[in-house]
């Protein structure tokens, strides 16, 4: 194939060495048998304190595995989740719902493909158009509008784009992009040849996590079926467009996931976020205008393209249209993966769709990732969309549904959280690199001890303060919006905690 | 402009300004530890956040690009607290014990400045277990092992401004970044800075904002209390620089800020090696010999004797029996008295200076083809220019600074394209490296402009508006294909003609050569034939192309143009065409004979015609090219004046009187660099001990030769007004504008802005291109004489080492050695380190091997800096015979285990 990624050493700007880079990266080599440190573990580690207990001690710090709905988890890959459509008008789970198809005559039998030739008979931009009107917005976590990221892109001229999967699925509680792929993987290349022809790209990369192994080896099968089944190489389908694809695994970094990062891990640099401007757009990947978008956003692209942007725009309410995918960990009744129409309420994803918590009460809900504020009880009311829980100061993120019930407190849940965060800083900006360590050493020390002092208090609030508003990137101003909205919530709960 | 508002105020700004930049110009300070003008944002201590209207996360003002309307406000209650709450972060990991050295370091300011205590904020943050042993490596690095830089890891703050100049000045990219989060912490690329591959150009240290890195010499002595802006005694780039003074003695010296040359950055030599001034085996006592002992003398006694002794031996001999040298080391003003004082004391034109050994072929090239002999635009090009052709000079080591600058060119995608027989670092960078053996420059360089021409890839418009010659330059070089070319310097034709197309058709071409042009029996021919290509393509007067010799001493160029020249008056001129005009201003007649250049002294001193010579600066016993007959011939000197800091070997062997001079931080004076910029050199500290500066000294001894009305000279600013009137094309630089900034000549009058670029004039005058036919080396390899040999300095020490030798720059450096192919290597059982003795027909050398691959099998590369090496007992006599420069970079030897 025509290698996406060019010789990391080609060129005389220097780059950090191998040694250097693994320093940064924590996963090297094999994660089988390892057990996971994440969130949905940690909430769920009642259900067996034995592999929590291991997780712990183990050696290599994990975080996550995409195995909530079985937590806590241990890297096996043979289990499944629950796999259903919640919603009128499946889009995401409509193949995935029936089974699996990772096989490409399978795919082809299906009427794989098919969409391709309709979007080839028309202008590359009739897609854009559509994606427009659809109203599709970023499933990554910030929201963004995607037509117009695919609009930018496609206006940027230049010899040579790139389209960038970002299969960094590494929110705590998340694991809809995983099971996109291992379920559905022609999916995301058809979507991927779409952007590649909506934005004038040839090249193609998916920048796939390290803890997905099996994911790994289904998206890699696929493309070598891809290939020699006419989707991918020099004439896609048999016609004028070139597109490959190229898939690059990660080492563990949940950073690379924020697209600026993500970029510099693929040119072989520290993956810390780049600032903006120069946006993706104008200037990403080895300098070349980039399209990154994350998996489940990809996906729905084909079904704008087959059903239309109106169509699409039909479904969901107010600003956030469409279907999203929810994770439930294992604490509910039913955990599993459902797609969900936007609009529905929380308290219908976690009641009626869960089933509620299997071991008591539920004493509050984390979506999308602990970068985002906690959903406590008493505001399940409100409806999943993107500008409703941002003013209860939540996030639809990466639709990662985290419960926890009464055997966790919510300063261990902050003490959680918090040691995520350091471990996962990037450390390039002072906020975040200190910081964070801050906060987590403070909320240890309640977690050891019982409490912390009156100034640990004052001193919480003013970093979380200083987190929010000075952080290079989200991964600093997310946590110190979780932590404003523990504060909020469950102020009553922390009093004692602070001496 | 933009509108802005800023804290209420109304502010214009220019388009795509940051809000940092836009602030610091309305003189609103901004706290900032990450920022340096000279790099790319990075935006990473946060400290410059600032809130601006309608957006609820502060902003940092060194990222962000202001747009029209803007309300922004730098310093609320809630941007400052937040600023304070980033520096305790910062003060509860910066050691307690070092707060004490370093109170005046920009984060020390600022945590003064917000109140904050370092060490000890109340905190309860330690970090957890894991943390800590992840940390570990990173609190603790402490380094002492380089000589000039002390590394204490457990005060850095991670700015990153340390790996980030050293990556986008330097290019060097000593600093690396490991592990993440709380862990992350930086690491020269090997286990000490030492050992690392730091180049010691201390930009690390210049910006690091906490003392993590630290002159050990501000250390030891303290901070400098006194700063002086002068410019560098070493090479001929002239960067300046500040030097800090504590108790009258030099303690640190860093890059004068905004300097046009160097722009903030220095490099090893003029950075670190200063100590050569106070070194303890400095001369501060004129001397005189008798019965081979030397006298410590009083400047009376030395100035009468050498007055009378001058006297005696111009009655007995005629005044062409004394010579004088000048020194590239002194100022342009001690250059013009030192002519003037053999021409109008001494009464005769032997006056020359060591630019006859480096760049008198450029001179006389550039004079010949363009009517001036001097770089025909300036370093600021390197940045305009796409293509850059670096020809027999090695920047990297030799002119560190333009080094590094050409480095960044290329890395922003300039193309280069590098002429030499050995893999110099640029050459790795190169788009083409054309590794010719040495002596072929001429046949190489014909090619390409025969490829030139026979493509038809010569800028039509250019030959015809300024271009002579060319019919009869296209009939001439039609012979000298590629084919051919290849045949005799190794270089693949493909190349060449690669090197042609690039060089005629990715313009503007800016070419830079150096001594491995000139120091060939064809030296002034081969900077010719850069002159062609220059011709040829139309890259001369125009920004970001031209021809320019790289000086290899700080005032080379100003030596030789101030008159130290057989040939030439003030300014260059011909003697013949200028004599009237130096009579008149002179009130002296100027001496008719032909004079003697530095070698022909030597010739003539062997022959018993010469029987004085009064060496300023310039160690003939040393650098000298055969050095043997030297050597012989100096032995039979009647008197030998040595004018200079040191007991160098002229001195020691030879001399009769000692003259203790000062370094260019005792006085003051101007200096020119390679690109005809006068810069002002100014007084540092007190001369040490008895010294004189070399300008009082000539005074003194030409007041007692009888001479004083024309030598009532004792200021620095006199002589350089009167070299201002001798000299037309530098009248308008006078020392009120050199206080501002240095000028590049021409500039004529007080109101002439100076000229970056030479013949730019649009109808100005033609240029002929010249016919260079390839005559070849008598150096040829042979059975006795298998091996090619070339000479050159390294990084750390400088020509003769003199001033490095006495500097710990000696801690960087092993002293000289041999470059040898790890094939001719093996071959002959030699290992790395091992000593070998070089040997040709004119003498032997012993030094240590080093195995490369930066030389090919069949050739040599060797260092010449130290007297015990001598190596130019083994460089022959062969010499270009148009200006005399000697054949340093082509000798046939012998190898072999000492």
């Amino acid at each position: 194939m025509n290698a996406a990624i060019p010789n990391a050493s080609a060129g005389v700007e220097p780059k950090p060495t191998a040694a250097e880079l693994a320093s940064f990266h924590r996963l090297d080599g094999d994660i089988a048998g390892k057990t996971c440190r994440g969130l949905g573990c940690f909430v769920g580690r009642h259900l067996d304190p034995s592999r929590w207990s291991q997780a712990l001690a183990q050696g290599t710090r994990i975080h996550c595995l995409g195995e909530c709905f079985a937590s806590p988890a241990v890297a096996n890959g043979t289990i499944r989740p629950r796999i259903q459509a919640r919603c009128p008008e499946p889009i995401l789970l409509r193949r995935m719902e029936r089974g699996s198809t990772r096989d490409f005559a399978e795919y082809a039998r299906g009427g794989g493909g098919k969409v391709l030739e309709r979007a080839f008979a028309e202008a590359p931009l009739k897609i854009i158009d559509e994606l427009e009107i659809s109203g599709l917005r970023g499933r990554g976590g910030a929201g963004f509008l995607t037509g117009r990221k695919w609009r930018a892109t496609a206006n940027a001229s230049a010899p040579e784009k790139y389209v960038v999967a970002n299969a960094d699925e590494g929110d705590p509680g998340a694991y809809g992009d995983r099971f996109i792929i291992e379920e559905d993987p022609f999916a995301l290349i058809e979507a991927m040849v779409l952007a590649g022809y909506a934005i004038g790209a040839r090249r193609g990369v998916i920048y796939l996590r390290a803890e997905y192994p099996l994911a790994r080896a289904i998206i890699e099968q696929a493309l070598i079926d891809a290939r020699s089944g006419g989707l991918l190489g020099e004439r896609v389908l048999g016609g004028g467009f070139a597109f490959d694809i190229e898939l690059v695994v990660g080492r563990g970094g949940y950073i690379c996931g924020e697209e600026t990062a993500l970029i510099n891990a693929l040119e072989g640099r520290r993956p810390e976020p780049r600032i903006r401007p120069p946006y993706m757009s104008e200037r990403g990947l080895f300098g070349c205008p980039t399209l990154v978008n994350n998996v489940e956003t990809l996906v729905n692209v084909p079904w704008i393209v087959e059903h239309g942007g109106a169509a699409y725009r039909d479904i969901g309410f107010s600003e956030s249209r469409g279907t999203k995918l929810v994770s439930l960990n294992s604490l509910f009744h039913r955990p599993g993966l459902y797609e969900v129409e936007f609009g529905v309420t929380v308290r219908h994803i976690v009641e009626d769709i869960g089933g509620g918590l299997r071991t008591g009460k539920i004493r509050g809900v984390l979506i999308g990732g602990p970068l985002a504020g906690i959903v406590p009880p008493h505001l399940l009311g409100t409806p999943f969309g993107f500008e409703e829980l941002r003013s209860i100061g939540a996030c639809v993120g990466h639709g990662g549904i985290v419960a926890f019930d009464g055997n966790t407190s919510i300063a261990q849940i902050m003490h959680q959280v918090f040691s995520f965060g350091a471990f996962e800083s990037c450390g390039k900006c002072v906020p975040c690199r200190l910081a964070t360590r801050c906060i987590e050493s403070v909320f240890q020390k309640i977690a050891e001890q019982g409490a912390a002092n009156f100034w640990d208090e004052v001193e919480c609030a003013e970093l979380i303060e200083t987190l929010k508003r000075t952080s290079f990137c989200g991964h600093g101003a997310g946590l110190a919006e979780f932590a404003e909205s523990v504060l909020r919530y469950y102020a009553e709960e922390l009093e004692p905690c602070f001496r | 402009m933009l509108p802005v508002i800023i804290n209420g105020r109304h502010i214009e700004t220019r388009q795509g300004a940051t809000i940092l930049e836009t602030c610091h110009a309305a003189g609103i300070p901004i706290p900032t530890l990450c920022h340096d003008p000279r790099l790319k944002p990075a935006g990473l201590c946060r400290l410059c956040v600032v809130e601006l209207k309608g957006h609820a996360p502060f902003v940092s003002a060194c990222t962000t690009t202001v747009s029209g309307g803007m309300h922004i406000e730098t310093h609320s209650p809630g941007v400052e607290r937040a600023r304070r709450q980033v520096l305790l972060l910062l003060a509860h990991d910066f050691p307690k014990h070092a707060i004490a050295d370093a109170r005046q370091k920009p984060f020390l300011t600022l945590l003064k400045q917000y109140g904050i205590n370092g060490g000890c904020s109340g905190f309860c943050c330690a970090p957890s277990d894991e943390q800590k042993l992840s940390l570990a490596p990173a609190g603790t690095l402490i380094d002492l092992s380089h000589p000039y830089i002390r590394v204490d890891m457990s005060r850095c703050a991670l700015c990153f401004k340390c790996a980030r100049v050293c990556d986008e000045v330097q290019g060097q990219n000593v600093w690396r970044a490991w592990s993440r989060g709380a862990a992350t912490h930086l690491l020269p690329d090997a286990e000490t800075l030492r050992a690392s591959s730091c180049v010691s150009c201390g930009a690390c240290v210049d910006v690091c904002p906490t003392g993590a890195l630290e002159d050990k010499s501000v250390l030891a002595r303290g901070a400098p209390v006194k700063w002086t802006r002068t410019v560098c005694p070493y090479c001929g780039v002239g960067c300046e620089i500040s030097a800090g003074t504590r108790d009258g003695k030099i303690t640190q010296i860093k890059p004068a800020a905004a300097a046009p040359v160097n722009k903030g950055h220095l490099c090893a030599k003029g950075r670190y090696a200063f100590d050569f001034v106070s070194a303890r085996d400095r001369i501060v006592d004129p001397m005189i010999r008798e019965e081979g002992r030397w006298r410590k003398v009083s400047w009376a006694e030395a100035i009468r004797c050498v007055a009378e002794r001058l006297l005696g031996i111009i009655e007995d001999f005629g005044p062409d029996a004394v010579g004088m040298l000048g020194s590239a080391r002194a100022t342009n003003e001690e250059n013009y008295l030192t002519q003037k004082f053999a021409r109008v004391v001494l009464g005769t034109n032997n006056v020359d200076c060591c630019a006859r050994v480096c760049h008198a072929p450029s001179a006389a090239a550039l004079g010949t083809v363009f009517g001036t002999g001097a770089a025909t635009s300036s370093f600021d090009d390197i940045e305009r220019a796409a293509t850059i052709v670096v020809i027999g000079c090695n920047p990297t080591e030799n002119h560190p600074v333009i080094g590094a600058r050409i480095k960044q060119a290329a890395r922003r995608g300039a193309n280069l394209i590098v002429i030499d027989p050995r893999t110099i670092e640029l050459a790795r960078l190169a788009r083409l490296h054309l590794q010719l053996h040495p002596g072929t420059n001429i046949p190489l360089l014909n090619a390409i402009a025969q490829v030139v021409v026979a493509e038809r890839w010569f800028d039509a418009e250019a030959v015809r508006d300024r271009v002579d010659g060319f019919d009869a330059f296209t009939r001439f070089i039609a012979d000298f294909t590629p084919e051919n070319a290849e045949a005799i310097s190794g270089v693949p034709a493909a190349q060449i003609h690669s090197a042609a197309e690039l060089i005629a058709r990715h313009g503007p071409v800016l070419f830079f050569h150096g001594l491995g042009v000139t120091e060939h029996t064809q030296g002034t021919q081969g900077v010719m034939c850069i002159a062609n290509l220059a011709l040829l393509t139309g890259n001369v007067g125009k920004r970001g192309a031209g021809v320019n010799p790289l000086r290899g001493q700080n005032n080379v160029q100003g030596a030789a143009h101030m008159g130290c020249d057989p040939n030439r008056l003030t300014g260059s001129v011909k003697l013949d065409e200028a004599r009237e005009r130096f009579e008149s201003l002179w009130n002296s007649p100027v001496p008719h004979a032909r004079g003697l250049n530095a070698l022909e002294m030597i010739d003539a001193a062997d022959a018993g015609k010469l029987r004085a010579l009064w060496s300023i600066g310039y160690d003939v016993a040393l650098t000298n090219p055969n050095a043997n007959v030297t050597r012989a011939a100096l032995a039979k000197l009647e008197l030998v004046i040595v004018q200079d800091l040191f007991m160098n070997e002229l001195a020691n062997e030879f001399a009769h009187v000692f003259l203790p001079a000062c370094s260019s931080f005792e006085k003051d004076g101007t200096f020119m660099n390679s690109e005809r910029r006068v810069q002002r050199v100014r007084k540092v500290i007190e001369p040490l001990g008895h010294s004189q500066p070399d300008s009082q000294i000539l005074c003194a001894v030409a007041e007692a030769m009888g001479f004083k009305e024309q030598f009532n000279l004792y200021c620095a600013e006199q002589i350089w007004n009167e070299v201002r009137r001798v000299w037309p094309a530098g009248g308008g630089i006078s020392y009120a504008r050199l206080d501002h900034a240095g000028l590049q000549w021409p500039c004529p009058t007080g109101a002439h802005p100076g000229t970056e670029i030479l013949h730019a004039a649009e109808n100005g005058p033609r240029f002929e291109l010249q016919q260079v036919p390839y005559e070849e080396s008598a150096e040829r390899v042979n059975e006795e004489f298998p091996f090619l040999l070339t000479t050159g300095r390294c990084l750390h020490l400088f020509n003769a080492n003199t001033m490095t030798g006495r500097t710990p720059n000696r801690g960087l450096h092993s002293g000289d050695f041999l470059e040898i192919s790890v094939t001719d290597a093996d071959r002959l059982y030699i290992a790395d380190g091992d000593h070998v003795s070089v040997r040709s027909r004119y003498g032997e050398s012993v030094l240590r091997a080093r195995r490369t691959d930066t030389v090919r099998p069949g050739e040599l590369f060797a260092t010449f800096h130290t007297a015990e090496t001598l190596l130019n007992s083994v460089v022959g006599a062969g010499c270009d015979d148009i200006a005399g420069t000697p054949e340093y970079k082509v000798a046939a030897v012998h190898v072999g285990q000492f």
